[in-house]
């Protein structure tokens, strides 16, 4: 018999709070060095993360920088919390209390991208798609509508409000848990539940608006 | 007691851990929940499989890597093990943790998912393509095999004969069918 896939939420197991980067943090506490281990195992999500949010590439390679950096630079400071639910210190960019590293990383890769947008509201930027989605000559029928869906999604997601796309994006794109999302956005789990749903729903409206 | 909202969406996030623990043990199928809202399971099935994970050019992630390196290669540590400015170290090139084992996390990086959008299984038009690509092999194979298996009947020859014998005036089915050869690389 196959096991089901849904299980009521007194069956669900909170999985424990320890940090499975733990081997590769203390490598790289030992010897910076070995940072280049966890650079590579998250260089993707958070390049993911920053252009999904600034919607260009240099943007988003500029952020990434940003980010890796000030990993780099703040991972002393950094602290395993196995209980924590603590809130970032919004007045540094380098938050010590997360719990997890990748946790830790988001919330850098947060407050840089944050920055960045409000820099960038004062100068027009590129649409992501022009960054992803350019129509090329030799595209064929299933890529072309392919890329025709993927630009509606885009353009979907872009325009919900901040809260329910970042929760979009961590949830989508970096396939983070409710409890790692909510730890990145400072918010309860109940709060990014209800954000997530919220967003699906303004997401089935406006892809269906877009077909009708 | 829960609300109706609290209470739809706990159903919405239990839809997606299913729909991504289906993806990642390789399930063929979605998990279905009768009960969950039509419009998020269809924003659910979109964003998934639209909002995909890309990757920075090669050439940035080395660049980036170099530039670390040199942060990391310049910065030596203080009494307490904190990072500290060293002027005066060499660079050092990144290399993989001594000892790392999956055990303590350590994974090669992963294939990222890539921008293409073409090989998603579930979309409704690579189905309709693969039938229409498969309808049109198969009636270049019925074409070519009765092409080689003519009709060797006294009758069939003589028409063969006449039709042969009308040199360049193609009728409009021999055009049509002209352009169908070409098209699938048949010889007549």
């Amino acid at each position: 018999m196959s096991r089901p896939v849904f299980r009521s939420a007194e069956e669900r197991v909170r999985p424990a709070r320890l940090d499975r980067d733990r081997g590769l943090v203390e490598a790289a506490r030992r010897d910076p060095a070995n940072f280049d281990a966890l650079y590579r195992k998250y260089l993707a999500q958070v390049y993911s993360f920053a252009l999904y949010e600034l919607r260009d590439h240099h943007a988003a390679e500029d952020a990434t920088e940003r980010v890796f950096m000030r990993a780099l630079t703040g991972l002393p400071r950094f602290e395993e919390r196995a209980d924590a639910f603590a809130r970032a210190d919004e007045s540094t960019d380098v938050p010590g209390d997360a719990s997890t590293f990748r946790v830790w990383l988001f919330r850098i890769a947060r407050n840089v991208v944050a920055n960045e947008r409000r820099r960038d509201r004062r100068r027009p930027v590129a649409p992501l798609e022009r960054a992803a989605g350019l129509a090329s000559t030799d595209d064929s029928f299933e890529t072309a509508a392919a890329r025709e869906a993927g630009r509606a999604a885009w353009q979907a997601v872009a325009r919900l409000p901040e809260d329910r796309r970042r929760a979009v994006i961590l949830r989508f794109v970096d396939e983070m848990s409710t409890a790692e999302i909510a730890e990145v956005l400072g918010r309860s789990e109940g709060a990014v539940r209800v954000l997530l749903h919220r967003a699906l729903r303004s997401v089935a409206a406006e892809l269906r608006g877009g077909l009708s | 007691m829960l609300g109706g909202g609290t209470r739809d969406a706990r159903r919405t996030e239990r839809y997606l851990d299913g729909l991504m623990a289906a993806e990642e043990s390789g399930a063929a199928g979605a998990p279905m929940d009768l009960d969950l809202d039509p419009a998020v399971l269809f924003a659910a099935r979109a964003l998934r499989a639209d909002l995909v994970r890309v990757h920075p050019s090669f050439r940035f992630e080395e660049g980036l890597a170099a530039r670390l390196a040199e942060v990391a290669g310049g910065a030596g540590r203080t009494p307490d093990g904190r990072l500290g400015p060293d002027l005066g170290a060499s660079i050092a090139p990144f290399r993989a943790p001594d000892g790392a084992t999956p055990r303590d996390g350590y994974r090669p990086p992963a294939a990222p998912r890539r921008l293409s959008l073409t090989a998603r299984p579930s979309r409704p038009f690579v189905v309709g393509g693969v039938s229409v690509a498969s309808a049109i092999s198969i009636g270049a194979v019925y074409v070519a095999w009765r092409r080689s298996h003519a009709a060797q009947t006294p009758m069939a020859r003589a028409a063969r004969a006449a039709r042969s014998g009308r040199g360049g005036h193609a009728s409009g089915h021999g055009r049509r069918a002209g352009v169908l050869h070409g098209i699938l690389g048949v010889m007549p």
